[in-house]
């Protein structure tokens, strides 16, 4: 079951249709506190989470749902509230879709969302997208069969990435984790090495396939799998 | 600007000729009303600073020509110092209010022309949904054509809206700029994103060692976005659209080029005006605030746009001048 906390009728009746064609029975908390009050009572399967609530922010909910369960959040928000969704996602949030949103991308984002909480993190040292093969024990990247040279930051950023695919990486985030803390604000190093470790991977470094741009939030890496 | 002094001293010319012609009949008190003509003149059409050099321009003349002794800047009469106050109060209340009655006037055409092009798309929607409603015999086939055109139309509207959102960002000022370093072939992707069903051949040059750009990426992209959809729409179906992006020492060259047919000069330099739509265009779809938010947004990064007519079509250029150089990040051995 999925619930959807939005107080907007029109979109939770929306949302419960299209969650009916694939098969999935969804409930509608219009408010902060009665989707705490449903998340006490039912188990669910994923959350979709509306900012804007009548009896506050629903970024108050992230920590709430955070501290006690594991289930998938996904955040429905308007398009110029980036700072918000950035906000949201350091918080805990899986991911994020805009409206207007087309519900098959919503699908797409909580199911992947939904494999990576049931996966356990494998001790994997080989990781493919697509074309691209990264052997962590060997440190090298082939791209159909014929090796890469990268450098060991380009390394480590890609790297990254291949082991959260399909997931929205804020700036922030990925500074941290590949060139560590004290760095959560250096963009420049993030722009530059997104740009050289393109045009090592992409075919078309302004249409990129790998590495998606999420404006002014993060990356996304795309491993084709829907 | 330069058109409120033109017209400041002509009637300050003509002021000065009357008072001349009838400075035996007049006293000096009335060619010293005279003289607040102009003033009320700049007043009503200009700011603060244009006010002020009127008023000062204004009283330099009278005192030079009327007030004894003649022909000479030396006050005796402590009187006329006053006047140059008096001339400058008067003045500043004018722009005041003429300011402020123009900025309801703005919102008056604002609200309007919004109105019809929210109402526009609208009763599209409306229109469709309701034969949907009411005709549930229909084809497939044209049920499917109604769905795409309401689709289009939601489309049409959410593309309004987020200009709109941008502009009243843009109207806080430069506060409001989300500064960071920009990679400017990134932001045209995303805004490639957008348009990712249209058919129409692109031609991008973009050279490889384009360096980061200092500014706010959302508006970039905005940029982009608005500059491809005006290209998009008024070129003719199956013709390529040029994009180039350079780089030189203090600046950013951008440029779109689209085939279409010639643009008039005179039209050219109405096209970044709000809601302006070129004539005979009113069957394309789109709203007259996409060019306008384009020059906001390039004013806003202190550079220029301008719009060419060629014989096969219109390029648009835009310059960005390089605000902040990129830090250099140290070369990284393989």
């Amino acid at each position: 079951m999925i619930l959807i906390v939005e107080d907007d009728r029109s979109i939770a009746t929306l949302l419960v249709r299209s969650f009916e064609q694939e098969h999935r029975k969804a409930m509608i908390a219009d408010s902060k506190t009665s989707a705490l009050r449903l998340l006490q009572a039912y188990p669910f399967w994923a959350i979709i989470l509306d900012l804007g609530l009548p009896d506050g922010d629903g970024k108050g909910l992230i920590q709430t749902i955070r501290k006690k369960m594991n289930i998938p959040i996904i955040i429905l928000s308007a398009r110029h509230e980036e700072a918000e969704i950035v906000a949201c996602l350091d918080l805990g949030a899986d991911d994020y879709v805009t409206k207007p949103f087309s519900t098959k991308e919503l699908f797409a984002r909580i199911r992947s969302a939904r494999r990576r909480m049931n996966d356990a993190p494998l001790e994997q040292t080989l990781y493919t997208a697509g074309e691209l093969c990264l052997d962590l024990k060997t440190h090298t990247l082939t791209k159909k069969g014929d090796f890469i040279k990268l450098t060991p930051t380009e390394f480590s950023l890609l790297a990254f990435f291949m082991q959260h695919p399909n997931q929205v990486l804020t700036h922030k985030r990925i500074l941290k984790e590949v060139w560590g803390l004290g760095y959560q604000t250096q963009t420049q190093y993030l722009r530059t090495y997104i740009n050289t470790l393109r045009k090592k991977i992409e075919l078309d470094t302004t249409r990129p396939v790998y590495i998606q741009t999420e404006s002014s939030i993060g990356y996304r890496f795309s491993q084709f799998q829907e | 600007m330069n058109h409120h002094y033109f017209v400041f001293f002509i009637t300050l010319g003509c002021v000065t000729f009357f008072s001349h012609l009838l400075r035996s009949h007049l006293e000096l008190i009335n060619i010293a009303l005279l003289h607040l003509t102009p003033v009320l003149v700049v007043a009503l059409r200009g700011n603060m600073v244009s006010t002020f050099f009127a008023s000062l321009a204004a009283v330099a003349l009278f005192n030079v020509l009327y007030v004894p002794p003649l022909y000479s800047f030396t006050v005796y009469d402590l009187f006329y110092i006053w006047t140059f106050f008096i001339f400058f109060i008067v003045g500043g209340l004018v722009t005041f209010q003429a300011k402020k009655v123009r900025s309801i006037k703005i919102k008056e055409i604002l609200l309007n022309a919004l109105s019809h092009d929210l109402k526009t798309p609208l009763s599209s929607i409306l229109g469709n949904t309701t034969l949907l409603l009411e005709q549930p015999k229909l084809t497939p086939h044209s049920q499917q054509e109604i769905l795409q055109e309401i689709l289009s139309s939601g489309e049409q509207m959410h593309r309004l809206v987020a200009s709109l959102l941008d502009n009243a960002r843009l109207q806080e000022g430069e506060s409001a700029l989300k500064m960071d370093w920009c990679d400017l072939e990134d932001s045209l992707g995303v805004a490639l994103q957008e348009f990712r069903h249209q058919k129409t051949e692109l031609k991008l040059s973009i050279p490889h060692d384009l360096p980061l750009y200092w500014g706010d990426q959302g508006l970039l992209v905005r940029l982009f976005v608005n500059l491809l959809d005006n290209a998009f729409k008024y070129s003719p179906p199956h013709q390529t659209i040029d994009i180039k992006i350079s780089h030189m020492p203090k600046e950013f060259h951008i440029r779109f080029f689209n085939r279409s047919s010639p643009i008039a000069p005179a039209q050219i330099e109405s096209l970044f005006d709000i809601f302006y739509r070129l004539e005979g265009a009113t069957d394309i779809k789109g709203n007259g605030i996409g060019l306008f938010i384009c020059k906001k947004i390039v004013q806003a990064h202190k550079g220029k746009i301008e719009a060419f007519s060629l014989k096969e079509g219109i390029s648009f250029h835009i310059t960005l001048p390089i605000l902040k150089h990129p830090p250099r990040l140290s070369k990284e051995a393989l």
